[in-house]
């Protein structure tokens, strides 16, 4: 992709690049001449497809790490400790984990680990989120579509603990 | 107005020079290793990883250094099959240790990296809506990663088990563009063949890589009470008729190997001389052939 400043002309650079909300990254470019800037939203399949890809927006200058693709985003990966110290961008030495070098690659694309609602499914609430991760990282994306697919089903505008209970019977994973 | 050609780079993204990057990591990892062999079907159910363990074991015996990839990143079998399951991958800077057996076969596998037994290849996303749309991609990343971070060290073979589907094939050339060679595996069934022959043409006329041969598993049954070779499977039309490739083997069935499958135990060491066994030393043995004179 490339940007131009329709104004001067000019091929807009590169500024920034945010941390997926809901899944969407926002890119910021600047015009080197007006410095007017843009921004670029990726919706969540976009964003997926650059992740599923391992390239990084802005370029990317560190080295790779090890089967870094594999070892950030496979969510049933073993979390035993892994043989070697690495070191994070803090310079802490990072303690077990699936991927120590989760915290120095694709930053951008580093989600909050808590679950956050679909763009426009039902609201979940703190309760219903806290037993939502009980449930084993697995299963987990399945039962929360399973859960959201149920409330809307059932005209719920909000997931609570109760829509869960209601819920479970349709799934093997206990929560 | 400038249009796209005019504008000198993507404004500072360079992803064709990480795609290069990606690329290059491969390369620099396989100048190390002398042939590398696709085990491939098109069709399910053949084999193909059975196979693909047998033959890594008989190249070893053999006295070469020999590596496996489980390009099956969702079904993964070869940790299991060749008794490693339980191996921790260590990893560094300069890459991932590989499994080894016994016999000093080398091994990485998704399987490796899973948590449970019951555990899928579930990828870290906001949502699994819509996944078809960037699974695939993620698949082929994760093979890339395989056959680049892994630290193979000097291997004479690398073989690479490819899951059912004429589309595996395509993947892996992009990947590893100077691909030695494919061994194509089918069984003496009519189904298997039809699928098959489209797997070949693919290899052959449309990605324009040398064919070593056709295996042809499970090809008959040996009573073991009076040593009568009985069929398995139905097809009427030979194997040479079937497909204009070399044979390079029929590997009869024999209840053994898949026991020795599940059980992770080395089946051409436990029973040397039983006709499979010879078998799949004489398809090793072929495929060291197709390969001599290249001095890599």
């Amino acid at each position: 992709m490339k940007f131009l400043c329709t104004d001067c002309d000019t091929a807009m650079k590169f500024k920034d690049v945010t941390r997926p909300e809901q899944g969407s990254v926002t890119a910021l470019f600047e015009c080197p001449d007006c410095f007017t800037e843009i921004a670029m939203f990726l919706n969540p399949s976009e964003t997926q497809m650059l992740k599923s890809l391992d390239l990084k927006l802005g370029g990317n200058n560190e080295a790779a790490q090890p089967m870094q693709m594999i070892r950030s985003q496979l969510e049933t990966a073993k979390t035993e400790p892994v043989s070697v110290e690495a070191t994070t961008n803090s310079g802490e030495t990072a303690e077990g984990g699936k991927c120590p070098f989760t915290s120095v690659i694709s930053d951008a694309f580093q989600e909050e680990s808590t679950p956050t609602p679909e763009p426009t499914g039902p609201v979940w609430t703190p309760e219903a989120l806290e037993r939502l991760e009980r449930i084993p990282s697995f299963v987990r994306p399945m039962a929360k579509m399973g859960i959201e697919s149920f409330a809307k089903d059932n005209g719920h505008d909000e997931i609570t603990g109760e829509v869960m209970d209601a819920a479970r019977g349709n799934f093997p994973a206990q929560f | 107005m400038k249009s796209y050609k005019d504008l000198p780079s993507d404004a500072g993204s360079n992803i064709i020079g990480q795609v290069a990057a990606q690329s290059t990591r491969v390369q620099k990892r396989l100048a190390s290793v002398k042939h590398t062999v696709a085990i491939m079907s098109g069709k399910g159910g053949v084999g193909k990883s059975s196979l693909t363990a047998n033959l890594a074991t008989a190249l070893t015996l053999k006295g070469n250094t020999v590596g496996v990839v489980d390009a099956d990143i969702n079904g993964p079998t070869l940790a299991k099959m060749m008794g490693v399951r339980n191996a921790t991958l260590e990893y560094s800077q300069t890459g991932v240790k590989p499994a080894t057996t016994a016999l000093g076969t080398k091994l990485i596998s998704m399987d490796l990296l899973l948590a449970e037994d019951d555990a899928p290849v579930i990828w870290n996303a906001h949502t699994q809506k819509d996944a078809f749309t960037w699974r695939s991609t993620m698949e082929v990343s994760a093979l890339r990663e395989f056959i680049a971070d892994t630290e193979w060290g000097e291997l004479d073979y690398l073989l690479l088990d490819l899951p059912p589907g004429t589309d595996r094939l395509p993947n892996l050339a992009e990947l590893v563009p100077d691909l030695g060679g494919v061994v194509v595996v089918t069984i003496p069934s009519e189904v298997s063949q039809l699928i098959v022959k489209k797997s070949v043409t693919m290899a052959k006329d449309i990605l324009k890589i040398p064919i070593i041969g056709v295996v042809e598993n499970m090809a008959f049954y040996i009573c073991q009470h009076c040593g009568e070779e009985e069929p398995l499977f139905s097809a009427e039309e030979s194997l040479n008729g079937a497909f204009q490739q070399a044979i390079l083997g029929s590997i009869p069935f024999d209840p053994r190997l898949a026991r020795a499958s599940d059980n992770g135990t080395l089946y051409l060491d436990e029973y040397p001389d039983v006709p499979a066994s010879k078998a799949l030393i004489g398809v090793a043995e072929k495929i060291q052939a197709f390969f001599q004179g290249d001095t890599k």
